[in-house]
C-alpha cells in the first residue's frame, strides 16, 4: 500500500507556544485517517501546514511522494476548519472558483455535488443566507468537486443536525468502499470509530500513537467471562494467577492480559476441565472514547 | 495567466459594490471635467477685456491636444474611488478567508498576489478608458478652440494610466498590510487627501521641495497642473514640472515595483490566518 501523505519531524510554534513538536507519521492510502487530539493539541495546525496556508518551522511533508505543491493541492478536495466562500455569490458562483482554481470537476458535476449534499434546491442562494449547516454541506460540496482521491475534512460534521452527521457518515463510508484516502480531524470519537481505518492521537503538539484502529484501540487483551456461578469462575480464575475484575451489574468477571496473549481456547478448556462452564466468552476491545482518554490523561 | 484572470472575473462580476463603485468613478471622472470646463467657460464668455485676455493668453485647456493633460490632472483627483474598491478585494479575502481557501484550492501563494495585482490592473483599464472617454468627449466638443494636432498629447494616457496603477498600488498594500477594510480605507483617504498633501506643502515652505519624493506626491508629479494654472504661477516653474516627467516616470515604476514584491514577499513567507 502506497503512501499518500508523509509527515516528517514537523515542528510549528506561535510565539513561545509549541504547536507542533515534531510529529512524523504516514498515511496510507485508501485509510480513513482520524487524526484527534483535545482542543489545542495541534490537529488543525498539522493540516493547515500540508495545505500550504501555514509554515513550518521545521519538519516536511510529502503527498503522494512529492514535495508539497499547488499541483499535488489540487488533486485533495479540502475543507480546514471553517467553509469559506464568497458571501455575495451563491452556491454555484462559488463552486465554479472552486472549479477555476483547482480544475477539478465541471459545470455538470457541480449540479452533482449539490445534489449530493442536499444543497441543489438552493443553489442560487447567496451564500450569506445560508444557515450553519448548509454552509458547511457546501463546503463538503466544494471538497467533493471532481471525485478527488484524496479528501482532507476538518471537523466535517460541524454544524450539522443529527440526520445531516448520519448523511457525512454515510458518505464518508461511501467514498472509502470507493478507495478514497479521507485524512479526517475530528472531535466526535464516536464518528471516528465508526468510519476511520487508522488514527494519530495528538496531545499538546506531540504524537501520543498512531497507527490501525485496532492496534490502537486493542493496547491489552480484555476477555469477559460469565458463568452461572460467577464466585466459582473468579476463583478459577485467580488461582491461574490472573487480576480479576468483577462487574456484577452486567454479571460478568474481566481478565486483562498483555496484548497479543489471549487465547480464548485456553481459558474456556481450563474453566471447564474445573467444573465451570462458561455461558458467555468475548475478547473485547476499548471504546476509542476511553482509550482517548487514557492516552491524553483526561 | 487566463485562468487568472478568469477566476478573479468570477469574483468580481457578482459583487455589486465594485459595479456602484464603477458607476460612481464613471460620474465622477466626467463630472469634474465637466465642472473646470465651466468654470472656465464662465470666465472666457465674458465680453469684457479680461475675460477675452484670459482666453488668448492661455487658450482651451479642454480642447486638443491640452485635453489629455488637463483631463487627466483633473481626472486624478478621484482616485481614491476606485481605491475603496481595490482596498474591498483584499479586505473581501481576508474577511471571507478565502487567502486561505485559494490557497487550499491549489493555487500557489505568489498566484494570489498575480490574481490581486490582475484586480488593480483591471480596474486601471476601466478608469483609463473612462479618462480616454472624457478626453475625447472633451477634445471634440471643443474642437475648434483646438490647434488640430489632436493627438499630440495623447501620451499623457500611458502616464494617466501608470498614476492611476501606482496609487491603486499603495491603496493595494495598505489593504494587504492592514486587512480590515475600513481602517485601510481611512488610513488611505487620510494620507491621500491630508496628510501627503500638508507634508508637501510644509516641506516646499520650510525646507525645499524634499515632498515630491513621497509615495502619492511621486506619481502625482507625473501628470503636472495644465498649463492653464501652471503658467499663471510661473512660466518656468511649469516649464521645469514638465522636465520633471520622465524622472517621475521612472521613480514611480521603481516604487510601484518595491511595493508590488513587499506584497509576493510576504505572503509567500506569512501563515496565512
Amino acid at each position: 500500500m502506497s503512501i499518500v501523505l508523509s509527515i516528517d519531524n514537523i515542528a510549528k510554534s506561535y510565539g513561545s507556544v509549541k504547536a507542533l513538536k515534531g510529529v512524523s507519521f504516514d498515511i496510507p492510502e485508501g485509510s480513513v485517517f482520524g487524526i484527534l487530539g483535545p482542543n489545542g493539541s495541534g490537529k488543525t495546525t498539522l493540516l493547515g501546514i500540508v495545505m500550504d496556508v501555514l509554515k513550518a518551522n521545521s519538519g516536511d511533508f510529502r503527498w503522494f511522494g512529492q514535495p508539497g505543491s499547488p499541483e499535488q493541492r489540487r488533486k485533495i478536495g479540502s475543507l480546514l476548519e471553517t467553509p469559506n466562500f464568497y458571501t455575495y455569490l451563491s452556491a454555484i458562483d462559488n463552486l465554479k472558483i472552486t472549479h477555476a482554481i483547482s480544475g477539478r470537476g465541471n459545470e455538470a458535476e457541480i449540479n452533482d455535488v449539490l445534489k449530493k449534499v442536499n444543497l441543489y434546491d438552493r443553489r442560487r442562494y447567496k451564500f450569506s443566507s445560508y444557515s450553519l449547516g448548509m454552509k458547511q454541506r457546501l463546503a463538503i460540496a466544494a471538497s467533493l468537486l471532481g471525485d478527488p482521491k484524496v479528501l482532507v475534512l476538518d471537523e466535517p460534521t460541524n454544524g450539522l443536525d443529527p440526520v445531516g452527521i448520519a448523511e457525512i457518515r454515510q458518505l464518508i463510508i461511501e467514498l472509502r468502499d470507493k478507495g478514497h484516502t479521507i485524512i479526517m480531524a475530528s472531535h466526535l470519537l464516536d464518528e471516528v470509530e465508526k468510519v476511520c481505518s487508522h488514527v494519530a492521537i495528538l496531545k499538546t503538539g506531540t504524537l501520543i500513537t498512531t497507527g490501525h484502529v485496532e492496534e490502537v484501540l486493542m493496547d491489552e487483551d480484555i476477555v469477559e467471562m460469565s458463568a452461572a456461578d460467577l464466585a466459582a469462575l473468579a476463583a478459577a480464575l485467580n488461582s491461574w494467577g490472573h487480576s480479576v475484575t468483577v462487574d456484577e451489574k452486567t454479571n460478568t468477571v474481566q481478565v486483562i492480559l498483555p496484548k497479543g496473549t489471549a487465547s480464548l481456547e485456553t481459558f474456556n478448556r481450563q474453566c471447564f476441565e474445573k467444573g465451570v462452564v462458561l455461558n458467555h466468552l468475548l475478547l473485547k476491545k476499548k471504546r476509542l472514547e476511553a482509550r482517548f482518554f487514557e492516552l491524553t490523561n483526561n | 495567466m487566463m485562468k487568472l484572470i478568469k477566476t478573479e472575473w468570477l469574483k468580481i462580476k457578482g459583487y455589486n459594490s465594485f459595479w456602484w463603485i464603477m458607476g460612481l468613478t464613471a460620474l465622477s471622472y466626467p463630472g469634474i471635467n465637466y465642472m473646470f470646463y465651466f468654470v472656465y467657460k464662465d470666465i472666457t464668455d465674458q465680453k469684457n477685456a479680461s475675460g477675452q485676455l484670459f482666453k488668448m493668453a492661455l487658450g482651451n485647456p479642454f480642447a486638443f491636444p491640452e485635453a489629455w493633460h488637463s483631463v487627466a490632472y483633473f481626472s486624478s483627483f478621484f482616485v481614491f474611488i476606485p481605491a475603496v474598491v481595490v482596498i474591498m478585494f483584499i479586505s473581501n479575502e481576508y474577511t471571507f478567508r478565502t487567502h486561505r481557501q485559494n490557497i487550499i484550492d491549489g493555487w500557489g501563494r505568489g498566484q494570489f498576489i498575480t490574481s490581486k495585482l490582475i484586480d488593480v490592473l483591471i480596474v486601471t483599464l476601466l478608469i483609463t478608458l473612462l479618462y480616454v472617454a472624457a478626453c475625447l468627449v472633451s477634445g471634440f466638443v471643443t474642437i475648434k478652440d483646438g490647434d488640430g494636432n489632436n493627438w499630440g498629447q495623447a501620451w499623457y494616457t500611458g502616464v494617466f494610466a501608470l498614476q492611476t496603477f501606482a496609487q491603486l498600488s499603495i491603496a493595494f498594500l495598505i489593504g494587504f498590510l492592514v486587512r480590515k477594510a475600513f481602517i485601510a480605507l481611512g488610513i488611505f483617504i487620510f494620507y491621500f487627501l491630508i496628510l501627503e498633501n500638508i507634508l508637501v506643502g510644509f516641506f516646499y515652505v520650510k525646507v525645499n521641495d524634499i515632498g515630491r519624493f513621497l509615495p502619492i506626491e511621486i506619481s502625482d508629479r507625473m501628470v503636472p497642473a495644465p498649463a492653464f494654472l501652471g503658467k499663471i504661477k510661473s512660466p518656468e516653474v511649469y516649464q521645469e514640472s514638465l522636465d520633471r516627467i520622465p524622472m517621475h516616470v521612472g521613480m514611480t515604476i521603481v516604487l510601484t515595483t518595491i511595493i508590488w514584491l513587499i506584497c509576493y514577499r510576504i505572503n509567500s513567507k506569512r501563515d496565512l490566518k
